[in-house]
């Protein structure tokens, strides 16, 4: 309904209310009205009862002639999407949005559904950004279903910066931001959270932590196998106890398992060796932090199937006294890549932050990534460690990270390329929802602002049809109305 | 016309036998312009004051011979006594942070406070006292700015049951917990119900069969309920509408998270929300129009968050259908002299004077239970009345005279 009430000024075009689109449609409901009295009392009956409570209509999101970018690899022109209930269910062309092509003769109140139809028209859609890590994006700490605020401004910021799903301490949580709706729906605080639990800390500091992390990983293992060997043994022997778990680390076990990403913070090359080498004698993928140093060991890395999660942009010269090779390198994450190793690129600030030097908080996760593209990093690899990778890492990507059917309904529509500076995120959604609109946030409506024209093209209707559409010209009204008000009572 | 005639030629002949005396007995009152707050403005009014109740009010009432009459003149103006419905005048306790929604303010109650008289001769006549504390501190009282015995001020006890809700997960399950204790309690009850009827059927049978020379089994006697914890019985008594909670929450998020930790829980509430600089309760307007209830916050303008623009919050609470409430802009004394004041700003801001009056007279009184009583001019109230020259809201016009209850106290008519 929020859309329905913006229609002139987000530059949407909503089709809801367009009369007889479909003749076909309009002319049985005509027969079956004139030749059967009783279904028309029937119909009127069914009129006077309650109306559907919002919460239980099922909520269609449909984005309409874009190109878009699936983040796997697929970029579909001039296509469209649909979502429901907050999960795509249709990406490409002929997509039929019920409202518009079917269930067009359905009285809007009277509808089991509501839609949300944006035409992107010229616009390019992508994945919402996944940010690996950051923090102050939610307003939110520890319990963040129970403390995260709906209406925080930074979060706002976020989606500004295409971020939908950002990673939060141990937790990965999404940018679900509150717009009061007309009538209001229930905030889903249960969507607020997509994984409590994403990757297990893992310590290369020291020899005793290195000594440590073995004793668990070999205990861990131990106990793995007594229990694979209990499984196998339990079948002949149905008395036989299950093995004890005394003095396994649950992370740990975990790990092994392939349950959880082990997370370790590391530049330097002997320690990058140092843990592919632990991680291949166990049996693990590592996801290193840092790896400044990981392009003279990219091999080995990516024979022990690590990630990296990088700052693209790392400047530091390595210690005058070696000899090899060392320190960072603006090649780093294409060569990391093209040994195999999955990158993930933040910035050097996890924040926001709108004073000092631009462009090295969490808002330009996407102008890192150029510095990995001037060192020679795909495009398509590049929008992948923004997107898919920071997913993956974190054990959500079975949600979010690309566009496919299934996954949650989270993008965003830019006005150009997403990696070029000069592009401006215009439209967020998340889970279905529309929750960023730049021309309706105070911050950055103004810069460049949108040419209502070429977003919301006129719909060529035939101007025939089109007349004496009551319904249609008092939906127009109606929105604007609602929107002015809203307006006037802001500026009081 | 014709009836508040009849009404005041019958209420006479009581009055002709005793000289009235102004402070107590019967008097009428000749007010230029009455602001009844309950049926709108009222020019040349007559009050007629009867035992420290206003016993009519109206328009140029004829007054029968007899009872002594005040006129004040065409410029002078009467509202109603101010009413605070959360303060802590006078209580200097401290709180913990404990949940204790069996502690009841009335106890800390100190009459012999020095600042009621001074609050009194501010035009304050009644105040919700609140228990200090975080979660959940306790029930508040409402009093009467005057009385040398706690008894002498209470006017009404467990006016409201103060909850402090931020958005975390602790602060939320002492809601849902609450409740949930509740559930348990009733359940327990239910229990102890049962056996007891169990044990008075078998009592019951064997007296039935008894001959007649044994002797009567006396039963389990009457039912007793299991002790009750506090928490449980104040949830209970929010379930059953018998108490009513103020809810105090800083932001626009805390109102979501409120109603996620209410769920599908039904019972009535006043939300208290400090006004801060930036204070974006504005973004859920339309909730709170659904709800609809009593919102109490200080006469501040505010700012649109991250610029300079001003927000008169208050009169937008009006504009979405809450019911506003004021309280002067701090609990000190001297917020109380300039309550009138500050909210002449709002005032000055697009606030309707009428709604701005309201919001410190009758909608406090509703959240204190006490709307049958006091808050506003009209029959049957208490003779709580603050009479001025002038503009109330007009920043040279002070108090010139307050009635509490019938009594003068302070200046003179």
């Amino acid at each position: 309904m929020r859309l329905l009430m913006n229609t002139r000024n987000l530059g949407l075009t909503c089709l809801l209310l367009w009369p007889f689109m479909a003749l076909g449609a309009a002319a049985p409901l005509g027969l079956a009205l004139g030749d059967d009295d009783e279904k028309g009392k029937e119909e009127e009956e069914e009129k006077e009862s309650e109306p559907i409570p919002e919460e239980d209509k099922d909520a269609y999101f449909a984005l309409l002639n874009a190109d878009i970018y699936t983040g796997t690899g697929t970029l579909l022109r001039g296509a469209g999407l649909l979502s429901k209930n907050g999960k795509i269910v249709e990406i490409g062309y002929e997509i039929l949005i019920p409202g518009r092509d079917y269930y067009a003769d359905i009285e809007e109140d009277e509808r089991d559904f509501r839609v949300e139809i944006l035409d992107a028209g010229g616009m390019r859609v992508y994945p919402g950004l996944v940010a690996i890590s950051s923090s102050g994006l939610t307003g939110a700490s520890g319990d963040f279903r129970d403390s995260i605020d709906p209406f925080s401004s930074n979060m706002i910021l976020g989606l500004a910066a295409g971020i939908t799903s950002t990673g939060q301490g141990r937790a990965a949580v999404k940018l679900k931001r509150y717009i009061s709706q007309d009538p209001p729906l229930a905030y889903d605080f249960d969507g607020v959270v997509l994984s409590s639990k994403t990757y297990a800390s893992m310590s290369w500091s020291s020899s005793s932590a290195k000594r440590t992390l073995r004793e668990k990983f070999t205990r861990a293992a131990e106990y793995l196998r007594e229990y694979h060997q209990w499984q196998i043994d339990v079948k002949k022997d149905k008395e036989l106890k299950e093995p004890k778990k005394s003095g396994v680390d649950g992370s740990t076990l975990e790990v092994l398992k392939g349950e959880l990403l082990p997370r370790f913070r590391a530049d330097e090359r002997l320690d990058l060796l140092g843990i592919a080498r632990f991680a291949q004698e166990f049996g693990f993928r590592p996801v290193i932090d840092g790896c400044r140093e990981g392009w003279t060991v990219a091999d080995e890395l990516g024979r022990a199937g690590a990630m990296a999660i990088l700052t693209a942009r790392d400047r530091r010269d390595k210690g005058e006294e070696l000899r090899r090779e060392g320190g960072s390198s603006i090649e780093n994450a294409t060569l990391l890549s093209a040994a195999g190793v999955q990158v993930a690129i933040v910035p050097s600030s996890k924040g926001i932050s709108l004073s000092g030097i631009v462009g090295r908080d969490i808002m330009h996760l996407t102008v890192e990534v150029d510095f990995a593209i001037r060192g020679g990093l795909s495009e398509r690899l590049a929008l992948d460690s923004i997107t898919r990778v920071p997913a993956r890492m974190m054990g959500i990507s079975h949600r979010v990270g690309t566009l496919e059917v299934g996954k949650d309904c989270d993008l965003i529509v830019t006005d150009g390329d997403l990696l070029h500076y000069e592009t401006f995120v215009q439209y967020a959604v998340v889970d279905g929802d529309l929750v960023y609109d730049k021309q309706d946030e105070l911050y950055y409506a103004h810069i460049r602002p949108r040419p209502e024209s070429s977003l919301a093209p006129e719909e060529t209707l035939d101007a025939g049809e089109n007349e004496g559409s009551q319904d249609e010209d008092e939906d127009d009204g109606d929105g604007d109305g609602d929107e002015d008000e809203e307006k006037e009572d802001d500026e009081e | 016309m014709m009836i508040l005639n009849t009404l005041l030629l019958a209420t006479s002949p009581l009055l002709a036998a005793q000289p009235a005396v102004p402070g107590g007995g019967t008097l009428a009152i000749k007010v230029g312009r009455a602001e009844t707050v309950s049926d709108g403005t009222v020019l040349h009014a007559v009050i007629l004051i009867e035992d420290g109740r206003i016993a009519v009010v109206g328009e140029d009432l004829p007054i029968e011979r007899g009872i002594p009459v005040v006129d004040l003149g065409p410029d002078s103006v009467v509202i109603p006594g101010l009413v605070n419905a959360y303060s802590r005048q006078g209580m200097d306790s401290r709180g913990s942070n404990k949940s204790n929604p069996g502690l009841r303010a009335s106890g800390e109650l100190y009459p012999a406070f020095r600042d009621y008289k001074k609050l009194l001769e501010a035009g304050v006549c009644t105040l919700g006292l609140y228990p200090a504390g975080n979660g959940i501190p306790g029930r508040a009282v409402a009093v009467r700015t005057q009385g040398s015995t706690p008894a002498e001020m209470i006017l009404a006890d467990d006016v409201y049951l103060k909850i402090l809700l931020r958005s975390s997960a602790s602060s939320k399950s002492m809601i849902t917990k609450g409740f949930e204790e509740a559930d348990e309690y009733a359940k327990k009850e239910a229990k102890a119900r049962e056996k007891w009827e169990k044990a008075k059927e078998k009592a019951d049978k064997k007296n039935k069969k008894k001959k007649k020379d044994e002797q009567e089994d006396p039963g389990p006697g009457p039912f007793v309920a299991p002790q009750k914890d506090p928490k449980a019985a104040a949830f209970q008594e929010l379930r059953d509408r018998e108490l009513s909670a103020l809810i105090s929450i800083r932001s626009a998020g805390d109102f979501l998270h409120l109603f996620d930790a209410i769920g599908e829980e039904q019972f009535d509430f006043a939300l208290r929300v400090p006004l801060s600089r930036e204070t974006n309760l504005f973004l859920v307007k339309r909730e709170l129009k659904e709800l609809g209830c009593a919102i109490i916050m200080e006469p501040r303008l505010s700012l649109h968050p991250a610029t300079q623009r001003q927000r008169n919050l208050p009169h937008e609470m009006v504009k979405a259908g809450m019911q506003l409430v004021l309280i002067p802009s701090s609990d000190s004394l001297d917020s109380h002299q300039k309550w009138l004041n500050d909210t002449g700003v709002l005032v000055g801001a697009g606030l309707p004077s009428h709604d701005a009056l309201r919001a410190m007279t009758l909608a406090p009184a509703k959240v204190l239970g006490l709307a049958e009583r006091l808050g506003s001019i009209s029959a049957g109230k208490d003779a709580n009345m603050l009479f001025f020259t002038g503009d109330p809201f007009e920043p040279s016009n002070k108090v010139k005279t307050v009635m509490l209850e019938g009594k003068i106290v302070f200046g003179e008519l």
